[in-house]
């Protein structure tokens, strides 16, 4: 122990006797450190943010939507009935912020010649009051959305900055939207552009906004009918949870379309709506999938980038590895005759090849050490700056501002991996230094 | 009783296409407690046969006894103990440990072995001996903080830490001044009657030769002279 102690401040010292070298091959390690830190800590709130800006989305966490199957055969997405769904909420006790009821309909929106396909989501806005929170408004209010035409109709509609510019719409212009109703049949409305929102990019094929009401109407379901129940959880962990418990309750009351039955690699939501196709049934049927169902390929992602940062980890090491094997071979020849005297002294092989690979250990924890430093005031100063909800990254953010998750073990794992590669570069150096016979040392 | 003891020891270096004969079959003992000077022109083979006395180097033919066991077929772990626990080196330049201080370098030998003493004891004898070769001023002082004649008493009092049966020092005045190096062999001389260590210095030098007890001198690598001029021990 005494020895070891003695080894380590030599390996120490040495280390700060060249200040110039060892904070250029340490800041080497750091900078390495710092951005796969950085990739990690990105990948590991990118679940949690990406789910969260779904879930405001899509207005849930849980879904579940009915199916209701005609006598000629044609199946009829409502849900008809929503006493027992919310039953079960109330008495599960289930962690629920709120329960939205949504509607909607992928069709042509038609203004003057020009005709854009979108799907249009029917909200109800006196009950989604987050989403107006959420949704940046570029042009137009919200109070247009509630106010009705002559026959009485919601009838305002919300589209993306993209899409009203390709149609070219100003506030207050009248569109006409071509749509099929549940039933299959061709169908025509009228909406008035209420407002313009932020482009999200990606999702701005789920981003027109209009009244549930009026999207019902156009459909022809009855007023108080729906397509999507959305559950809003407290949290986001609870998702699964909770989903498994109100899938066995709703199973044991209503027909259900069996969750968990996609196949490796098959999205669960794509799966569980090809059982409508595949299965023979009749009546009305319920699906339930979950948030996590829908991002399921998030996970993958996430996997791409932890694996993606581990790549530029071994790369970025074995290029600092060859910096270090010669950095090592170089001390080594700077140091021959400090090794042969130390050898005359009495020191095993071992200990001489112990004593660099110390150096080398010393100076990969070192660089770690200063690299998480680093990486941890650049996640501090990026988790300050607000970016905006109307960021074109909005997703990736947690209400416009960039969070980190940086899990303790990930750590741990680069750590040894930087120290393993740092002691195999310095290995072969420290290894001819320990069998150089001490006399040709003290000679050099 | 010899504690050194070479017979018919030869050391030959390859140097390209040749081979260069370095020591040529040379026999000598060396007595427990002797102040030896092994002197000779440069060349001559006196580092060459230190070396081999000192484990550091192997002959290529013949045998170097120390305390009468034969030092050929041991491993080279073997060997590095038996430097540690019998052997204690001086050299020409010093060659102190740059990263540590000078309790630290007079201690350092002493955590190369096996087993190490308690804390207390190790720093008792250090202060002894960096007090023999005075200087407890300059204790916490590195090596580029010492003069040449400060540093080279710090490698005695090194050599000595293990309490060596023998010191071997190669040159250790030629890198000092006539005076400094005079009060070196005086104080190598002064440990060599205390602690009855057996000193092994080579020299050029015959001011510093004429203080040995027994001189070998040597030219060409073969012994031109073996001379006792005091019995071991004797402290003339």
């Amino acid at each position: 122990m005494k020895t070891l102690l003695k080894t380590v401040l030599i390996a120490l010292r040495n280390l700060n006797r060249q200040k110039r070298r060892t904070f250029l091959l340490g800041g080497a390690i750091a900078f390495g450190i710092t951005i796969v830190t950085l990739i990690n800590g990105f990948a590991g709130s990118f679940v949690e943010n990406v789910s969260e800006n779904f879930s405001n989305i899509l207005a849930g966490h849980i879904f579940v939507q009915g199916v209701e199957k005609t006598a000629d055969g044609k199946e009829q997405w409502r849900i008809a009935d929503d006493d027992i769904l919310l039953e079960i909420v109330a008495e599960q006790e289930m962690p629920v912020t709120f329960v939205s009821k949504r509607s909607e309909f992928t069709g042509a929106l038609i203004f003057q010649g020009e005709s854009i396909r979108q799907t249009v989501v029917g909200v109800d806005w006196d009950e989604e009051r987050y989403l107006r929170e959420r949704l940046v408004l570029l042009d137009g209010e919200f109070e247009n959305m509630l106010a009705t035409n002559d026959r009485g109709e919601r009838n305002g509609i919300i589209l993306t900055e993209t899409i009203a510019e390709a149609l070219n719409v100003e506030l207050g212009e009248r569109i006409i939207a071509r749509m099929r109703t549940i039933a299959g049949q061709q169908n025509v409305g009228e909406f008035v552009l209420a407002g313009v929102s932020y482009d999200p990019g990606l999702f701005g094929q789920l981003s027109a906004y209009a009244d549930l009401s009026y999207v019902n109407e156009l459909l022809t379901l009855q007023p108080k009918q729906y397509q999507t129940l959305g559950i809003f959880l407290t949290d986001l962990g609870l998702i699964d949870q909770e989903a498994d418990q109100y899938f066995e309750e709703l199973s044991r009351r209503v027909n259900v379309f069996e969750r968990n039955t996609e196949e490796e690699g098959e999205n669960p939501v794509e799966a569980l709506f090809e059982q409508a196709d595949e299965e023979t049934w009749s009546g009305v049927r319920y699906r339930l999938f979950t948030l996590n169902d829908v991002l399921s390929e998030v996970d993958e992602i996430v996997r791409l980038l932890n694996g993606a940062a581990l790549v530029i980890l071994l790369v970025l090491f074995v290029i600092i590895m060859v910096g270090i094997t010669n950095t090592f071979r170089m001390i080594m020849y700077e140091r021959v005759k400090e090794i042969g005297t130390m050898r005359a002294l009495g020191m095993q092989r071992e200990r001489v090849q112990i004593l660099f690979l110390l150096e080398a250990f010393l100076l990969a924890m070192g660089g770690v050490l200063f690299g998480l430093v680093v990486a941890g005031i650049i996640m501090l100063i990026m988790s300050q700056i607000f970016l905006g909800l109307d960021s074109a990254i909005f997703i990736l953010l947690k209400n416009g501002y960039f969070t980190f998750a940086v899990r303790p073990l990930q750590v741990a794992m680069n750590a040894g991996i930087v120290a393993g590669l740092t002691i195999l570069a310095a290995f072969i150096p420290s290894r001819k230094a320990a069998l150089m016979p001490p006399v040709d040392a003290l000679r050099a | 009783m010899s504690i050194v003891r070479l017979e018919g020891v030869h050391k030959v270096y390859p140097l390209g296409e040749t081979h260069v004969r370095a020591v040529n079959g040379v026999t000598f003992s060396i007595e427990r407690g002797d102040f030896i000077s092994i002197a000779g022109p440069s060349g001559s083979g006196k580092s060459t046969i230190l070396n081999m006395i000192g484990c550091i180097d192997t002959p290529t033919e013949g045998t170097v006894y120390i305390d009468d066991q034969p030092t050929s077929g041991l491993t080279d772990r073997e060997i590095t103990r038996l430097r540690h626990q019998f052997i204690g080196f001086i050299f020409q330049s010093f060659n102190l440990v740059p990263v540590l201080n000078v309790f630290e370098n007079v201690e350092f030998p002493l955590l190369l072995g096996t087993e190490v003493a308690p804390k207390e004891e190790r720093k008792r004898y250090v202060d002894f001996l960096i007090e023999e070769v005075d200087l407890t001023r300059w204790r916490t002082h590195r090596p580029n903080e010492l003069s040449g004649g400060q540093r080279q008493r710090v490698a005695i009092a090194r050599a000595l830490v293990t309490r060596p049966q023998i010191v071997l020092a190669d040159e250790p005045t030629a890198n000092l001044d006539s005076k400094t190096g005079e009060g070196i062999i005086e104080l190598m001389k002064k440990i060599n009657r205390e602690l009855e260590t057996t000193f092994i210095f080579s020299t050029h030098d015959p001011s510093i030769m004429g203080i040995a007890d027994h001189i070998i001198r040597l030219l060409d690598g073969n012994i031109i002279e073996n001379r006792r001029t005091a019995p071991a021990g004797d402290g003339a």
